[in-house]
């Protein structure tokens, strides 16, 4: 058997979610190769969000298949949730767990991988330091915010203590909705370079972005309007026009 | 090494390690049959019309004396309340010496189970249904003022003051500042307190003041088991509906909950719970006549035996250190029994989605099923002793925590478990890591309140024998030994007021590190 292109880290196929009054996604097909990174643009309301809660499993959807890795969700809890171990996200307002260490909640993303004694133990104890900090400074965040409570930390240092945990998780599929919306300008340039350094073979990241000016560093973009993909292919070929089609009119970069 | 909260959460639940060793040799194994066919008589409860007739009555008469009862705890707890707040007194007098004094002095009624109040009253002037009335009313009511001034005196001044040097008199100054911010409070405790009262007044029937409990302790001592379910599910229905028409009113009311670890809510439609509380008044008068209290009759005391002659010197040689010692291990295994259980029972059935619901009855029926007949069911199989007291105390209490924190987990930010159980963590880690965490401290505080509850407690359970001074109490009370009655009240009362403060202290640390 020859060798094929290898198994995308997410493909999507006719996919379908309802909404009230439409379809929030009608007939989407999304495919993301190993070392891929894509831009997942468009106005509010056109389906952002929801395609990636049906990316990380969170959202079921009525119609069309979802593969990671070439495999279907599987059926058994602990097939399922072995799958769920390998798709990380980056959630636009973090999650962290605020009563606990920066380490407590990098060592959240082992749970999955981790029996009990050591989800107890990490309540107690410092574990996997090593690992731990090395998670931090690839964000380049100092190791000695391990042992500071998260509710001590800044706006920015949260932002990187969260995409830290991410890292920690060791996901295949790297998934982030608008994790920039609330950043000045040149922090949100910084913290993307830094997710983008990250997203290397075997790894995919898609992102969802608001600011087209952002798209430097991405290799594809994919536009979406009323629930429909409008436009799958290089950032290069990203132009005004296009733009003005997605936003409906309001210029990009209003949009909350 | 300092425990996070999620795991501070699970230690109460330690417990079970040393009762699993000690349970075993206390089961005597005697009434397994006997424990088979009151589980079984849960799905076949008595349909017999004469005995329902009988059960509702009974069910008519403990709903009549606990509202009778929580509607003089309120009235009593509001004028008390008013006179034990460093607020009013400053405001009409300058001092807030007399506050301080009436505070101390309401510490005694507050410390005595309403239990002791009824066999007292009931001994002074023989069974009449005012008796469990005022019971409630007596203990309940210092609770209230406790509450009430706590929240006045918490409240900002500003207002009050600017009143006052516009010129307006005291009352009508005090009136208009702290009335309306003080209502959604007090609707809401008083709303916890009305469920409190059901259960007391349950409680107080088991021990032959009338109403249901009576008829419940009756139907278990003569193996009635489809009788006593009969009457369990009719008071079951009774509690649900009382329990869910509080809380429909807190949230139309926008009050905020008594004890939901997330607070929100100000309070809303002030005319409409005015209305309401309005409204009680005829009903209290009517429930009053149809219950055949007799104010009058209170006034009819039976002679006191005096004192003079009373037998100190037995009184001094009770085992004093092994009674309350007793008192407070038991309070201690059912209170951590009843703090951890209630998490460690959540975590434990997270995957199954209608287990939770299965908890949600186990727990109301642990609310509403007085400890002393759960201690009675106990000895079928197991030993008396401060064990089985401490199962069927924390069993009754379970139901009372598990609720709060079911009902607080149900409306915490769901958002952190959900990321948690996306990155694949099983549901109960991401429970136990993603929704306990913010919980736990508030959990914990509510928790260390629980035990000062269960301390006074106590004394229900005093009937399953060598319990500590619960169990001497209600002897000595049915071998009419006042002197010794007298000890046993004072030393319950004063360990009472040593554990409030403890707990107090606890609270406010839990809180103030939350």
């Amino acid at each position: 058997m020859a060798a094929g292109p290898p198994t995308a880290v997410l493909a999507l196929r006719g996919i379908r979610v309802s909404g009230r009054d439409r379809p929030r996604l009608e007939d989407v097909d999304l495919s993301l190769a190993p070392g891929e990174r894509v831009a997942l643009l468009g106005a509010s309301g056109a389906g952002k969000s929801t395609l990636l809660a049906v990316a990380n499993g969170l959202l079921a959807p009525v119609a069309g298949t979802v593969l990671w890795e070439g495999q279907a969700p599987a059926r058994s809890r602990r097939g399922r949730r072995r799958q769920q171990a390998r798709i990380g996200t980056l959630w636009q307002d973090l999650r962290l767990i605020e009563e606990l260490t920066v380490q407590q909640n990098l060592n959240a993303a082992r749970l999955a991988r981790w029996g009990w004694p050591r989800a107890l133990l990490n309540l107690l104890l410092p574990l996997d330091t090593e690992a731990c900090a090395a998670a931090l400074r690839a964000m380049d965040l100092d190791p000695a915010l391990l042992e500071q409570p998260v509710t001590a930390l800044s706006g920015g240092q949260r932002q990187r203590v969260a995409m830290a945990r991410l890292l920690r998780q060791e996901p295949t599929l790297l998934l982030a909705d608008e994790p920039l919306a609330s950043l000045d300008p040149r922090l949100a340039g910084e913290l993307l370079a830094l997710l983008l350094a990250q997203a290397v073979a075997p790894r995919a990241l898609l992102l969802s972005l608001h600011r087209p000016d952002l798209l430097d560093g991405f290799d594809r973009a994919v536009g979406l309007k009323d629930g429909r993909v409008l436009f799958d292919g290089p950032v290069a070929q990203v132009n005004a026009a296009l733009l003005a089609d997605l936003y409906g009119g309001t210029p990009p970069g209003e949009t909350p | 090494m300092k425990p996070a909260a999620p795991l501070l959460l699970l230690l109460p639940a330690l417990v079970l390690v040393p009762l699993a060793v000690l349970l075993p040799p206390l089961v005597h194994g005697g009434g397994w049959e006997l424990i088979g066919s009151f589980a079984l008589a849960a799905v076949t409860p008595s349909l017999d019309p004469v005995v329902l007739a009988s059960l509702l009555r009974g069910v008519a008469v403990t709903a009549g004396m606990a509202l009778l009862g929580w509607a003089g705890s309120l009235v009593l707890g509001l004028l008390l309340g008013a006179a034990s707040s460093r607020t009013v007194w400053r405001t009409l007098t300058g001092s807030t010496l007399p506050a301080e004094l009436i505070r101390r002095l309401l510490a005694l009624p507050r410390a005595i189970h309403e239990l002791i109040w009824g066999l007292l009253l009931l001994q002074l002037v023989g069974l009449q249904p005012a008796v469990a009335v005022l019971a409630i009313a007596l203990p309940f009511g210092a609770l209230v003022a406790r509450v009430l001034s706590d929240l006045l005196d918490a409240l900002p001044t500003a207002g009050l003051e600017a009143l006052r040097a516009a010129g307006a008199p005291a009352p009508a100054a005090l009136l208009t500042a702290m009335g309306p911010a003080l209502l959604p409070g007090v609707l809401s405790y008083g709303g916890y307190r009305l469920e409190c009262a059901l259960r007391s007044a349950t409680l107080l029937g088991v021990f032959g003041l009338g109403g249901l409990g009576t008829d419940l302790k009756l139907s278990l001592q003569s193996l009635e088991f489809h009788e006593l379910w009969s009457g369990l599910w009719l008071l079951l229905a009774v509690m649900l509906a009382l329990e869910g028409g509080i809380s429909l009113l807190r949230r139309r009311w926008l009050v905020p909950g008594r004890f939901v670890l997330a607070r929100r809510g100000v309070g809303e439609r002030s005319r409409e719970m005015l209305l309401t509380l309005a409204a009680l008044l005829p009903l209290c008068v009517l429930v009053g006549r149809g219950l055949g209290v007799d104010p009058a009759a209170l006034l009819q005391w039976q002679p006191l035996p005096g004192l003079g002659g009373g037998d100190w010197a037995a009184t001094a040689a009770l085992p004093w250190p092994r009674l309350v010692g007793g008192t407070l291990l038991l309070t201690a295994l059912a209170a951590s029994l009843a703090v951890g259980l209630a998490p460690l029972l959540l975590v434990v059935v997270a995957p199954v989605g209608w287990a939770r619901q299965g908890l949600r009855l186990l727990w109301a029926l642990g609310r509403l099923w007085p400890p002393p007949l759960t201690a009675l069911l106990l000895l079928f199989v197991l030993e008396p002793g401060v064990i089985t007291a401490a199962l069927a105390l924390g069993f009754h209490n379970l139901g009372v925590l598990g609720r709060l924190l079911l009902e607080s987990a149900d409306v915490a930010d769901p958002a952190a478990e959900e990321a948690l159980a996306c990155g694949g963590s099983g549901p109960r880690l991401a429970l136990l890591y993603g929704r306990f965490s913010a919980l736990a401290r508030p959990y914990l505080a509510y928790g260390a309140y629980r035990a000062d509850v269960i301390l006074r407690e106590s004394v229900v359970v005093g009937l399953v024998g060598a319990t500590g001074l619960g169990s001497q109490l209600l002897e000595s009370l049915s071998s009419f030994a006042w002197d010794q009655l007298l000890a046993l009240v004072a030393v319950y009362a004063l360990l009472t007021l040593v554990g409030e403060d403890l707990s107090d202290r606890a609270r406010h640390r839990w809180l103030r590190a939350a």
